[in-house]
């Protein structure tokens, strides 16, 4: 490729960053605004470990100092981290690039898109500053959520900022995706990473507004009056409850699915294979998940007061949602078969998840049995679930996706040694905090619980999960300066440094120039993004 | 909401390299629209009812109303002004997206209206008047008359008759301000009879759903503005407009719902 | 990838599988007959873990297999899959599907039996009534008697207990028992257990609501019967003998 670098790299210029339309600059803001709330978030985790030292107070004797840290650490690590980071931060930088195109279909709503978001992460920060912040978790159930007189308002309008950011992304994407794909990249040969995002952007636009009607209609009944949820007035929480997990649980699959697809990424490229049973994986595994995902939601309501009947048939649904993960998870571990693996960090992280996605899935299986789950139901066992499969396993896809994409990102390389110690500190810290923590639920220890007089006998192990969180924070840590050490002192990255036969690593420069390409990108009739050995 | 309607007017990228390519492109308006809109609408609801304090909810409203007007009117300007037409062939597929997930928002008001119907002892609840049935008559003859003059109006932009298509768009304009006038009288005779969101759950389904569905009409309206205002200076875009009638004609069929199972069923 | 690797996969994952379904049943016939949920759950709980645990297994064996076989030797190698033959392609997806689905059903079907045990209350059951609010419970015996954040309930006896709340949602956890259901404004709900022998328990909150949601617990104190209708005796309210009906044993 022709290098014209100088006439756009020279110079960094604040404007030219904060009103960018470019994608590429778009995904690195996301970047910054979902790896902050992952920093802070994860900062309100610490405290709420080392709160758990000890039975009584430990570092706060305030509960609702507890519960607020809490609602903070569940609301932005799902929407403000791990949603933006694969729809917004991944999404921006690959799309265009992985189909030959120049940019979105509309670079100013994408604009539009990132700047709502970001002031989604402002209300939500701004409740450690205002007066009476809100108290109420990450599923606001009423009516303790129009009771309290926390600022119920803050949690509606961060769902609503934040959901009608990720519509427009949607709108954004899918039109993106149909309509400007390069000529000669035909369906059956889109990246999985696209096929996953696609998947994911449908849930989102069919479940996210119904989540709006859910939040709005709280703050209508608190801040107006309505009755909605208002028991005494023939109104039911149980609608709330409803319409919330109706998007929530496939909300878990708007984050499990891209995260796989960059996962398919990484294996592709450091086993320089084909992806094992490509339309068996989109058509079986991605959009069998999407069509199950709607049907399964009363399994977080099994004990709410639901008729037997829909309770029964969503056993089955829920159980039956592991045919098409399992899939997914076939497809993953099948590239491995025939390669050539190189343990590059990217494909540590790949590697790590296999494993981690494994005891994260199959603690699911018990909690969709409804006996199971009648004693599980709302203890740390649930916790600990939702931890493997969603913090820890997601996150291993997303560190390891910004490894993978950081030398064409940046330009830069980062440092093998330094990535490879972050990884280590990482996995044997969540093993540490996360195998332990499900035992503790097994036992009994109930969830959102600043203190526990009445179960002393838990401490030693609550001892132990908080020590292995420690770990993972200084595995965080790590990373992060492995990132930052790189901007400083990395070398020049080659265009393509894993040997990738991936359009945005074989047709452009890293880091590419506006409009992504210096020729319009056209495919021959036998390209494959996977076409190592043909 | 509906801003992205206005994308399609927005141009990029050149279709050949040159070296206007090499640039980054950038736009003021987006982080001023969110800037806004944080303003508008959370912040201001936030010091009116959690901390009642009217005073900075007016200073809120005032900082944030100002500023996303602004904001579109800037967008809808640079648009035009954007000779690449980037973006055009692509809002004829983004609006049915946009639409769908538009329509799931009242797939969930209706689901809580109905649930909430079909548990009551008996319907409609006490304490609901009678509800008035000839002027929802007359807002769905006014809404579907106006879904046909905004036909009318891209008929006449098919024939290059622009002065034509000015005419019928702001005779569907005034359609939608005479429906949105009569959700305001009729919303201010029943709050004269008591028949307030508080009092009983029809009241809180009633209002929430004509509300909602009136918002819509609202930004409809505002749509077709930032299509009326650039016209009257001689500029239009076709594929907006086409965009635009799309949304207006899907605010129409979801008025058919709610009347139909609000007021008749 | 030819038949014969679709063979040997079908083998490699049914065999386990249609075992460890054998074994339970066997063990299932040899062993006891559950009296209580609470059994019938550990035993369950058992089945399941040894269920996943061995998918798991088996999922990360043939990983870290496959992982150490195929690291890269040479700097430029490359991997060396082919594309699948569409009926391969199939049976990579048809056959886990029924495998997957084959133990899916397996344990669905399981666990309705449990389900149903959990949600019938026997006929001679004593009733308490238990009402939730911000931050306690009340506990209302047959006989007239109220208690606070304690219930006290006779040994040898299925126990319900109807639930209710005067506030926000609350939850009836015993985590001893493996029972706990919401308690919602405005209906009521129930759950039993089956106290085989005398002792103390806690039970407590699960369900967010507010500030004293950790501090929320009572003591669940099973008695002998005769010490409980003792307490009934002394404690009942003055001038009411009769017990109502359902009440003390
Ligand atoms: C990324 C996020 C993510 C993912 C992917 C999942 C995946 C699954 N989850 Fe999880 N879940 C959460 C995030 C996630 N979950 C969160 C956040 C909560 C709590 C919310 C809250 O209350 O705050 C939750 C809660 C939750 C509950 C409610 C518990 C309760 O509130 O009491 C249930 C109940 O059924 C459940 C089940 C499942 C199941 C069956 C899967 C399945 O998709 C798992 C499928 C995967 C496998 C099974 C492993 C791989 C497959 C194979 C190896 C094939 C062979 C296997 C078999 C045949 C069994 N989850
Ligand atoms: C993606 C989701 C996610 C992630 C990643 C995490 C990560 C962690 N979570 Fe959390 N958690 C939730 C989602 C998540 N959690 C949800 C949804 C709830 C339920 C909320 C509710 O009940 O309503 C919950 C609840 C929850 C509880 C409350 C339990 C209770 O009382 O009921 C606790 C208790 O300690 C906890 C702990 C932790 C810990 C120790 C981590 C650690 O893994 C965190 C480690 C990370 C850090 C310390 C950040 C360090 C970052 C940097 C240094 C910079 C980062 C930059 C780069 C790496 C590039 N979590
Ligand atoms: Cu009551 Cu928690
Ligand atoms: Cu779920």
């Amino acid at each position: 490729m022709s290098v014209r670098a100088e006439t756009y790299t020279s110079g960094f210029s604040l404007k030219e960053w904060i009103f960018t339309t470019d994608h590429k600059r778009i995904a690195v803001l996301y970047m910054i605004g979902s790896f902050a709330a992952f920093f802070v978030a994860g900062l309100m985790a610490m405290l709420m470990r080392t709160e758990l030292l000890t039975p009584g107070g430990t570092i706060t004797n305030n509960p609702t100092n507890y519960n607020v840290w809490l609602y903070f650490h569940g609301a932005a690590m799902i929407l403000g981290y791990q949603i933006p980071a694969l729809t917004g931060y991944f999404a921006n930088y690959y799309v265009p690039l992985m189909i030959g195109a120049k940019d979105v279909a509309f670079p100013r709503l994408n604009a539009l898109s990132v700047w709502l978001f970001w002031m989604g992460i402002v209300l939500a920060l701004l409740t450690f500053v205002i007066p009476d912040p809100p108290d109420i978790m990450w599923t606001g159930y009423p009516p303790y959520s129009i009771k309290t007189p926390g600022n119920t308002a803050f949690y509606t309008f961060t769902v609503l900022l934040i959901g009608f950011s990720s519509i427009a992304g949607g709108v954004n994407f899918l039109t993106t995706i149909i309509r400007m794909r390069a000529p000669g990249i035909t369906w059956g040969k889109l990246n999985i990473f696209i096929w996953a995002l696609m998947a994911a952007f449908v849930i989102q636009l069919i479940f996210v507004p119904i989540l709006g009607t859910a939040v709005t209609m709280l703050s209508l009944d608190k801040y107006l009056g309505t009755n909605y949820f208002n028991a005494a007035m023939g109104g039911s929480p149980l609608i709330y409850e409803n319409l919330f997990w109706f998007y929530s649980h496939p909300a878990v699959y708007v984050i499990l699915l891209p995260a796989v697809g960059v996962l398919y990424e990484i294996v592709a490229t450091f086993t320089r294979n084909r992806v094992f049973n490509y339309n068996g994986v989109v058509y079986g595994g991605i959009w069998g998940t999407v069509a199950l995902s709607g049907v399964v939601w009363i399994h977080h309501i099994f004990v709410s007061g639901m008729p037997q009947w829909i309770i029964i048939i969503e056993v089955f649904t829920t159980l039956a949602i592991s045919v098409p993960v399992g899939i997914l998870l076939i497809g993953l571990v099948g590239t491995l078969w025939k390669g050539s693996i190189d343990f590059k960090t990217p494909m540590l992280y790949a590697t790590g998840f296999l494993f981690l996605f494994l005891i994260g899935g199959l603690t699911g299986i018990p909690n969709a049995m409804s006996s199971i789950y009648i004693h599980i139901h709302g203890t740390q066992w649930i916790v600990a679930h939702f931890h493997y499969v969603m913090a820890v396993s997601v996150t291993t896809a997303i560190i390891g996706g910004t490894y993978y994409m950081w030398p064409k990102l940046t330009g830069k390389m980062y440092s093998e040694t330094l990535g490879k110690l972050g990884f280590a500190l990482f996995f044997t810290g969540v093993n540490l905090t996360f195998l332990p923590w499900l035992y503790l639920g097994y036992l009994g220890m109930p969830r959102r619980y600043y203190g526990y007089s009445q179960f002393p006998q838990f401490q030693p192990i609550q001892q132990f999960i908080t020590f292995g969180s420690y770990i993972i924070f200084l595995g965080a840590l790590v990373i992060l300066i492995s990132l930052i050490h790189s901007l400083i002192k990395g070398e020049k990255a080659p265009q393509n440094p894993w040997g990738s036969k991936s359009l945005e690593w074989t047709h452009t420069q890293s880091p590419p120039p506006p409009g992504n390409f210096t020729q319009p990108v056209k495919v021959d009739e036998d390209w494959d993004p996977y076409g190592y050995n043909k | 909401m509906g801003n992205h309607i206005m994308e399609e007017v927005v141009g990029h990228a050149k279709e050949h390299a040159g070296a206007h390519e090499l640039a980054w492109h950038t736009s003021v308006w987006p982080l001023l629209m969110s800037v806004g809109i944080l303003f508008l609408a959370p912040l201001a609801f936030a010091f009116y009812f959690v901390y009642q304090n009217p005073l900075l909810a007016a200073i809120s409203l005032g900082i944030g109303a100002p500023l996303t007007i602004i904001s579109i009117a800037g967008w809808v300007k640079e648009g035009f002004e954007d000779e690449h037409h980037y973006s055009e062939g692509h809002s004829i597929w983004a609006m049915p997206i946009f639409i769908l997930a538009e329509a799931l928002l009242f797939v969930g008001f209706f689901a809580a209206y109905w649930v909430l119907r079909l548990t009551q002892p008996s319907w409609p609840p006490q304490g609901t008047p009678e509800m008035p049935l000839l002027i929802p008559i007359i807002m769905t003859i006014v809404l579907v008359s106006s879904s046909v003059t905004i036909h009318f109006a891209e008929k006449r932009l098919e024939e290059d008759d622009r002065s034509g298509f000015t005419t019928w768009l702001i005779i569907t304009i005034a359609l939608g301000a005479l429906f949105l006038g009569f959700t305001g009288f009729e919303w201010n005779e029943l709050w004269h009879e008591g028949f307030t969101p508080k009092t009983n759950v029809y009241s809180t389904a009633f209002f929430s759903l004509t509300g909602f569905h009136g918002s819509h009409v609202l930004v409809g309206l505002a749509i077709f503005l930032c299509a009326l205002i650039p016209a009257l200076a001689g500029k239009i875009s076709k594929p907006y407009v086409t965009a635009a009638s799309m949304y207006w004609h899907f605010v129409d069929i979801v008025w058919f719902f709610v009347v139909s199972q609000v007021y008749f069923w | 990838m030819g038949k014969r690797s679709v063979k040997r996969l079908v083998g490699l994952f049914s065999t386990p599988i249609i075992f460890l379904s054998s074994l339970v049943y066997a063990a299932k016939m040899a062993g006891p007959e559950y009296t209580t949920p609470s059994e019938g759950w550990d035993e369950l709980w058992r089945e399941l873990m040894i269920d996943i645990v061995v998918i798991g297994v088996i999922f990360a064996i043939v990983t870290t297999y496959l992982l150490i076989k195929y690291r890269r030797k040479s700097p430029n190698e490359t991997g060396s899959a082919t594309k699948l033959k569409p009926i391969a392609a199939f049976g990579w997806v048809l056959i886990p599907v029924f495998i997957f689905m084959a133990d899916d059903i397996y344990l669905g079907l399981e666990n309705l039996i449990h389900w149903r045990d959990f949600r019938n209350v026997p006929q001679n059951a004593y009733t308490v009534e238990a009402t939730g609010r911000m931050w306690g419970y009340e506990i209302k015996y047959p006989e007239g008697i109220t208690t606070q954040n304690e219930m006290r309930v006779p040994v040898g006896r299925p126990i319900q207990v109807t639930l209710q709340s005067s506030d926000v949602i609350h939850t009836m956890f015993i985590p001893d028992y493996r029972v706990k259901w919401d308690m919602l404004p405005g209906t009521v709900h129930y759950l039993w257990f089956y106290p085989k022998e005398a002792g103390e328990h806690v039970f407590t909150c699960t369900e967010f609501c507010g500030v004293l949601h950790s501090g929320m617990y009572g003591k669940l104190i099973v008695m002998p019967v005769d010490a409980f209708n003792k307490w009934v005796d002394e404690n009942k309210p003055k001038g009411e003998n009769k017990p109502k009906e359902g009440g003390a044993v």
